[in-house]
């Protein structure tokens, strides 16, 4: 006989099938002895597994509840967002603002502009001459001046 | 009148801990003895069945309420213990019959004492531990589909949504595991 339920036997047994599908079945195995004998098996073995489930060891289960509560605290704590919590948010804020200050202050500096010098910072003090601008184009002449004098020096120094 | 477990985890997605609490009293017991059915290991059987229950309590609002919670949460177990003995060693040292490297003992010794019957022979305990052994064997599917029948009492239909497969998917593994298994019974 072609197209023993056999896949079905297991639910055929346990009650499980529609019934359209169990008539179906049930008509198969008035007619199929090894279907039968089949189905008995499976309906021996399904009991004798029911009935021979392993105990599971004991567990206490004040115990079990307090390591799932401190389980679940720590899984809690971890997965909260670190941009939620005060101090990494008050840490995170102060470093973003120390940051944003070096970079403004080195942009306002701009790149590539050399440490001063210490002669040029005495240069730089003596900056206010150039408000005196008339005066210093006029440095040639009193340079010239300067060394006129000289020569007036020298060809005293040179009579004497 | 009592909650039901779909109300419960209702209130767990909106982070009610009493909820939660009751929820964890009525499935421990469930969740432990059937991670351990799969495990046959007592802390990973502790640690899974929590873990399980972490996960309940983290996406409890994914539960849309179209399935029954058990079996919804029959399912997170399921996966995490299957997973478990995928990547662990458990499921090379129940393979192989070696003996345990902690206790020493073979793997028929590490089989739990069947039910207690008084008018049971000796014989027939042997024979019903090497019946568990033979489940133990099974491939994942086929022991998980086996545990979740005789032992949960699962329809095949909920058996079906607690391993995301078609109940036609089910049969065939329940076919086939006691197809083993009457083999098994057949030879001892």
């Amino acid at each position: 006989m072609a197209n023993h339920p056999e896949t079905e036997l297991g639910p055929y047994v346990r009650g499980e099938l529609a019934p359209s599908e169990r008539e179906r079945v049930a008509r198969h195995l008035e007619a199929c002895p090894d279907c039968r004998q089949d189905a008995e098996r499976v309906r021996a073995l399904l009991t004798e597994l029911g009935h021979s489930v392993p105990v599971a060891p004991a567990v206490n289960w004040g115990r079990y509840r307090a390591e799932l509560r401190l389980k679940l605290d720590a899984r809690r704590a971890r997965r909260r967002a670190w941009w939620s919590r005060p101090l990494p948010l008050a840490l995170s804020a102060s470093l973003a603002g120390v940051l944003l200050f070096f970079a403004v202050w080195n942009g306002w500096r701009s790149p590539g502009v050399e440490p001063m010098t210490p002669e040029e910072a005495i240069i730089g003090r003596r900056l206010d001459l150039l408000r005196q601008y008339s005066v210093v184009e006029r440095l040639d002449l009193l340079e010239e001046f300067d060394v006129i004098r000289s020569l007036d020096q020298l060809a005293g120094t040179q009579e004497g | 009148m009592e909650p039901t477990d779909e109300v419960l985890c209702q209130r767990v997605a909106d982070r009610d801990e009493a909820a939660f609490d009751l929820l964890v009293a009525r499935y421990q017991e469930r969740a432990y003895r059937l991670a351990w059915s799969i495990l046959r290991n007592t802390e990973d059987a502790r640690d899974l069945s929590q873990e399980a229950f972490i996960r309940l309590y983290q996406s409890a609002s994914s539960f849309a309420g179209r399935a029954k919670f058990s079996t919804w949460f029959y399912r997170i177990l399921v996966n995490l213990c299957l997973d478990h003995r995928r990547k662990g060693r458990g499921w090379r040292l129940w393979l192989r019959d070696e003996p345990d490297p902690d206790s020493g003992e073979s793997l028929l010794d590490r089989q739990p004492a069947p039910f207690a019957d008084p008018v049971d022979a000796l014989g027939r305990e042997r024979t019903l531990t090497k019946l568990w052994v033979a489940v133990d064997r099974l491939a994942p599917q086929q022991r998980a589909a086996v545990i979740l029948q005789v032992q949960e009492e699962l329809t095949t239909p909920e058996i079906a949504a607690v391993l995301k497969c078609s109940e036609a998917t089910v049969r065939v593994h329940l076919h086939r595991a006691l197809r083993t298994l009457k083999k098994t019974m057949e030879t001892s």
